[in-house]
Parts: structure tokens; C-alpha cells; sequence
């Protein structure tokens, strides 16, 4: 008993011993980017643990737009919202259809557009901006944000094909069929039947894409260029442009920044967890 | 209700022909079984009638309807699937009101049947649970539920008994002859297990390799076996065959064992046979066959005895409560009365 019980403090103690390193060398960062944001801009960078005077002036300067850099960052807000909803809605709906289509009517050719699927990431996406830019250019798409979005869903797409099509494989297949015998069409067995039980998988590969278009910088940068259009990493990015970079600010809007993908992680982490490595491994 | 007329079926998957020409005729009302040995064709066949696979050759009849190009949902026909196939997302009551949703019917006929559905089957109390919260049995009922709500004019039930354990089988097994005799409704079910086909079915089918080796009552089979297959497959524990010769007085097995014949048939002295006994045909006699006992199986209402005489095995099975000691010799005799004697070469029975 008390040798069982010993063997379950030393277990603990071994992930502790690798769980805090862990959890310190990811939090210091953002530790770091917390403690500029509450930084007054003459002592940010003391290198004290924690500032002599705590401020909010910082966050008031950036969501009143009080700064050259920042005059338009509600815009710029609003364009990585829209353009992250939109990627992630897009991505959803081409993968999903795909991963039906291929994995529950075996539709010909499936896998043909699997095995392309995985092909385009032996191709680093970085090396593809450029001929992006042109394709974008040649469509006239070039300042749209559609060029983005566009880009995004392209880059976004084969890997959440691939998580999805892996997912559908795992349901029954005699699912399928008792609903064709119940008299189902193919549009009601995707409404009625697939999408439910898909749902975990969805809100995981969702997430996915609409964070990677949250996140993304090269492509928008690349894509985007009028104050107006551009995200707000590109927006971030411009503040180096200076020679007299408004450090504080910069950590303060991109702390704000990392807010929502950190929101949606935590709303939706029993399905990340669940949805991202359903069809990982086969039961 | 319909009868459902299978004419030459055949299906091929590319170039291999899994059915050779199947006809097999289902009364109104007919519980019929399909049953052999995994990859006979058997789920093929069902699954032909019910429209989930397409039909190579041949004809498939349901009421006066040829189903041949007709979607499933056309058909009329409800399926039971081995696993169950419940949609996990919707509760036992919405489960059995799918097939009625889609059609569009009125809410008040599908609470009207979902409600007499699980009357029928004692699923009242359950019909708001999730299908993870109920056992097995109740699953394969809420399956059946589902079939029922339909009102089809023929069930079809693919191995719904395989997933449940043995005591739970012979429970669900009842349950589905009860609610067929109480409906009526004409019924294709396939299995594996001989023992289902022989207690649940009006007329059997015994299907091997893609073609129906013989049709019939379950105990026409037990008792008249076309041929060696359907012989060893019909009854449990099986038949015993020993190979031998036929001779004026009895039957002369390979290693010199002479067994009683009732009646030589005619023209077979001193031709090649095999000798069938069931092992409840076998008795104890004095002056019988001495054999060697191997093992005994004693299972309380009758004992299993494997015996050896040279290379010679059999099984025999007594209602009296023996136990010999394995070693022992003990003396045996088939019932010439209940003997069947099959040509060696074509495998067929001789009628005698």
C-alpha cells in the first residue's frame, strides 16, 4: 500500500519535474509581452520582474488609436477577423464536402486528390508566396482581401482534408447504409447523419484554419499592402520600420492579439483535443 | 407483407463471382434463414434484396415488383445490421422515427408508431436515452424498433445476434421468433450459426461458396441432408462421417470398423461411401463396437463422449448421465435406423 503509494508521488513528481520547465519556458514569453504592455514606455526596459508603475495607458493609447502606428487599428482588427472567419468557414466547408465525398461515397479519383493532398506539403508554404503573389495578380485580386483568404484556404485546406477524410473513415460505414435503407438521399445523409457526428472533428480543423489565417504574416504582407487592408501582424510589422519603435506598443496590441486565439482554445479544448487526434491513430 | 422471389442471382465483384445462379422462393410471411459458413454469399444475397449492392444477373422480386434498379428506400424493406447502426447523436425515439422523418410524415403518426414500436419490444422507459446508455440487447432491440416503426413488407436481419454474448443470444433469439409470429411480416435473416437457423426459421437456406446446397424445414435438413456439407453443417455437436465401403451385410469403415446398415441400397455393394451418424443416434449396446473413450464433455442434461476405434473418431452424445474414464473401452451402435449413407466420389446421399 504504501509502496504503491510511493510509486504514484514519484509518477507525479517525474511530470512535474518536466511539466514546470515546460510551462515556464512557454510562459515567459508571454510573460515578457504582459510586462512591456503594463510598462510606462521610459522604463520598459528596466528589466525589473515586475514595473515600479503599473499602467493601463498603454492599452488606452492602442484602443483609442492615439498612435501614428495605430490610426487604423480597429480596421485592422476587423480585417484579421474577417479574413480568419472567413478562411476557417471556407476551409470548413471545402474539406468537409472533400472528406464525404471521398471517404462515405467513395467518389472516383479519392485517392488521387489525397495523395495531392499531401503533396503540397513537400513544398514549404513560404516557397509558394511568390507565385501566389503572381496568381493573385494575374486574377486582379491583388489589395482584396479575397487574395488572403484565397491563399489562406489553399494552404489551409490539404491538412484539414486529410484530418477529416481520417475522421470519416472511423464511422461506421453501416451508418451509411441503414440510413440509405431508411430512405435518406445523399444531401440528407450529410445533413442529418455525417455532420453531427462529425461535429468534434469540425470545430478542431475550423480552429486550425482560422487560426493559421490569424496568425499569418508573409502572405499578408505579401497580399496586402494599403493601410486600410492589411491585418494587424502586418500592421505589427510596420512598426520596425521606425528607428524609434514604440516597443510598448507593439507588445501591448500584440498581447491583445494573442487574446482571442487563446479564448477559443480554452472554449474549445475538448474538442481540440478529441477532434485533432480522432483519426491519428486507428482504434 | 410480400413474398419475395430471388431468381438465377448472381453478383460479381470484377471478375470473381461471389453468387452462381441463386432462385430461392420466400412465402408471404415466411421466416426464411440464410445460413453457411463465412463468404458463402449469404450477406451478398441480403444485401442484394435490400438494394445495397447492385444486382449482376437475375431477378429480384418483392410483391409483384422486380426491385432489380429500384433505390432501397423504394423497396419497402427494413434492415437489422450485425452492429447495430444506430445514429449515436439521436435518442432511442428519434432513432426510430428517421426513416419517418424523411418522409415527411406527420408528427403524430410518428408518435403514434414509435410509441407502439417500443410497446412492442419494452422499450418505453428508454425511448429519450442516447444509444451509448443502453446495453447491448436493448440496442439491437432499439434496431429492431426501428424496422418495426416502418411497417415494411419484408425484415431483413444481417447476423443482428453476433455482437451479443451467448445468454443474451438465446434471450434475443426468442424475442425475434415471438415478434414474428406476432406481425407476420415475410423474413430474410442470415447467419452463421446453425443453431439460430434451425430454431428461429420456417424454411432454411444452407448456402455454400455461391449456390444453395439445399432449402428446407430445419428438421427436413436434420433429418435428410442432400449431401455431406449440409449434413455436417445441420446439428450440433456435427454429424459424424466415416469413409468405407458398403457391403451385403453393413458398412465397412477405412480401418476395419463394420456398422449397421437398416437397408443396402441397391447396386452399392462393395462401393465407395461415406457412413453419417449423428452422435444422439448412437447408443450403448453390449453387443456394439468396442472404442476406446478420448474426453468427456458432460454438460448436466446429456455428456459429449469422443471415442477412438483405430483412426477413427466420433462423437456420441447420451441423455443418460455416464462417465467413463478416458482409456476405458466402452460399446457402441448406431441406430441403423437413423444412418445416412452419401457416395463418396459426388458427395451426394444415396436414397435408401
Amino acid at each position: 500500500m504504501t509502496r504503491r503509494r510511493l510509486q504514484a508521488v514519484a509518477n507525479e513528481a517525474k511530470l512535474l519535474l518536466i511539466g514546470i520547465p515546460v510551462l515556464l519556458w512557454t510562459l515567459l514569453p508571454i510573460y515578457h509581452l504582459f510586462l512591456f504592455a503594463i510598462s510606462p514606455k521610459q522604463s520598459a526596459f528596466s528589466g525589473n520582474l515586475w514595473p515600479e508603475e503599473p499602467t493601463l495607458r498603454n492599452f488606452e493609447i492602442v484602443l483609442s488609436q492615439q498612435h501614428y502606428f495605430l490610426t487604423h487599428f480597429w480596421q485592422q482588427l476587423g480585417n484579421s477577423i474577417l479574413i480568419a472567419v472567413a478562411t476557417g468557414v471556407i476551409t470548413l466547408f471545402i474539406a468537409t464536402t472533400a472528406a464525404f465525398a471521398i471517404s462515405r461515397l467513395r467518389a472516383r479519383g479519392g485517392r488521387l486528390v489525397m495523395n495531392l493532398a499531401l503533396f503540397t506539403y513537400f513544398i514549404p508554404a513560404a516557397f509558394l508566396a511568390v507565385p501566389m503573389y503572381r496568381t493573385m495578380g494575374l486574377y486582379g485580386l491583388l489589395n482584396s482581401r479575397w487574395a488572403l483568404i484565397l491563399a489562406m484556404v489553399t494552404v489551409a485546406s490539404p491538412y484539414a482534408i486529410w484530418v477529416l477524410k481520417q475522421a470519416s473513415d472511423k464511422l461506421p460505414y453501416e451508418l451509411d447504409e441503414a440510413a440509405i435503407v431508411d430512405g435518406a438521399s445523399p444531401m440528407q445523409l450529410f445533413r442529418l447523419v455525417y455532420l453531427p457526428l462529425m461535429m468534434p472533428s469540425l470545430v478542431a480543423v475550423g480552429t486550425y484554419a482560422l487560426l493559421l489565417a490569424w496568425n499569418e504574416y508573409l502572405y499578408a504582407f505579401l497580399l496586402l499592402s494599403r493601410d486600410t487592408d492589411i491585418t494587424l501582424p502586418v500592421a505589427l510589422g510596420n512598426f520596425l520600420a521606425a528607428d524609434d519603435s514604440p516597443w510598448e506598443l507593439l507588445m501591448t496590441t500584440g498581447f491583445i492579439y494573442a487574446l482571442p486565439p487563446a479564448a477559443i482554445y480554452y472554449a474549445f479544448r475538448r474538442y481540440m483535443v478529441a477532434g485533432l487526434t480522432a483519426g491519428a491513430v486507428k482504434s | 407483407m410480400a413474398e419475395v422471389e430471388i431468381r438465377e442471382v448472381r453478383k460479381s465483384f470484377g471478375r470473381l463471382e461471389v453468387l452462381h445462379g441463386v432462385s430461392i422462393g420466400i412465402q408471404d410471411g415466411e421466416f426464411v434463414i440464410l445460413v453457411g459458413p463465412s463468404g458463402c454469399g449469404k450477406s451478398t444475397l441480403l444485401r442484394m434484396v435490400a438494394g445495397l449492392e447492385d444486382i449482376t444477373r437475375g431477378e429480384i422480386r418483392i410483391g409483384t415488383r422486380v426491385v432489380n434498379d429500384m433505390p432501397p428506400k423504394e423497396r419497402d424493406i427494413a434492415m437489422v445490421f450485425q452492429n447495430y447502426a444506430l445514429y449515436p447523436h439521436m435518442t432511442v425515439a428519434e432513432n426510430m422515427a428517421f426513416s419517418m422523418r424523411l418522409r415527411r410524415a406527420r408528427q403524430a403518426e410518428i408518435d403514434t408508431r414509435v410509441k407502439r414500436a417500443a410497446e412492442i419490444l419494452g422499450l418505453s422507459a428508454l425511448l429519450d436515452r442516447h444509444p451509448r446508455e443502453l446495453s447491448g440487447g436493448q440496442r439491437q432491440r432499439v434496431a429492431m424498433g426501428r424496422a418495426i416503426v416502418r411497417d415494411p413488407q419484408v425484415f431483413l436481419f444481417d447476423e443482428p445476434l453476433s455482437n451479443l454474448d451467448a445468454k443474451l443470444r438465446v434471450a434475443m433469439r426468442a424475442e425475434i421468433k415471438e415478434l414474428h409470429q406476432r406481425l407476420g411480416t415475410t423474413t430474410i435473416y442470415v447467419t452463421h450459426d446453425q443453431v439460430e437457423a434451425m430454431t428461429m426459421a420456417d424454411r432454411i437456406v444452407v448456402m455454400r461458396d455461391g449456390v444453395v446446397e439445399q432449402m428446407g424445414a430445419p428438421l427436413e435438413l436434420y433429418d435428410q441432408p442432400d449431401n455431406i456439407f449440409v449434413a455436417g453443417f445441420i446439428g450440433s455437436p456435427a454429424m459424424n462421417l466415416l469413409a468405407g465401403q458398403v457391403e451385403a451385410d453393413g458398412f465397412r469403415t477405412e480401418g476395419g470398423l463394420k456398422l449397421p446398415i437398416e437397408r443396402v441400397p441397391a447396386g452399392w455393394i462393395g462401393r465407395r461411401a461415406l457412413y453419417g451418424v449423428r452422435p444422439e443416434h448412437i447408443e450403448l449396446r453390449d453387443d456394439g463396437v468396442p472404442v476406446e473413450v478420448l474426453v468427456v464433455e458432460p454438460t448436466g442434461s446429456e455428456t459429449l463422449i469422443m471415442v477412438r476405434n483405430g483412426a477413427a473418431q466420433l462423437g456420441c452424445l447420451f441423455r443418460s448421465r455416464i462417465l467413463p474414464q478416458p482409456g476405458e473401452t466402452i460399446r457402441i451402435a448406431p441406430n441403423p435406423a437413423l444412418v445416412h449413407l452419401f457416395d463418396a466420389e459426388t458427395e451426394r446421399r444415396l436414397v435408401h
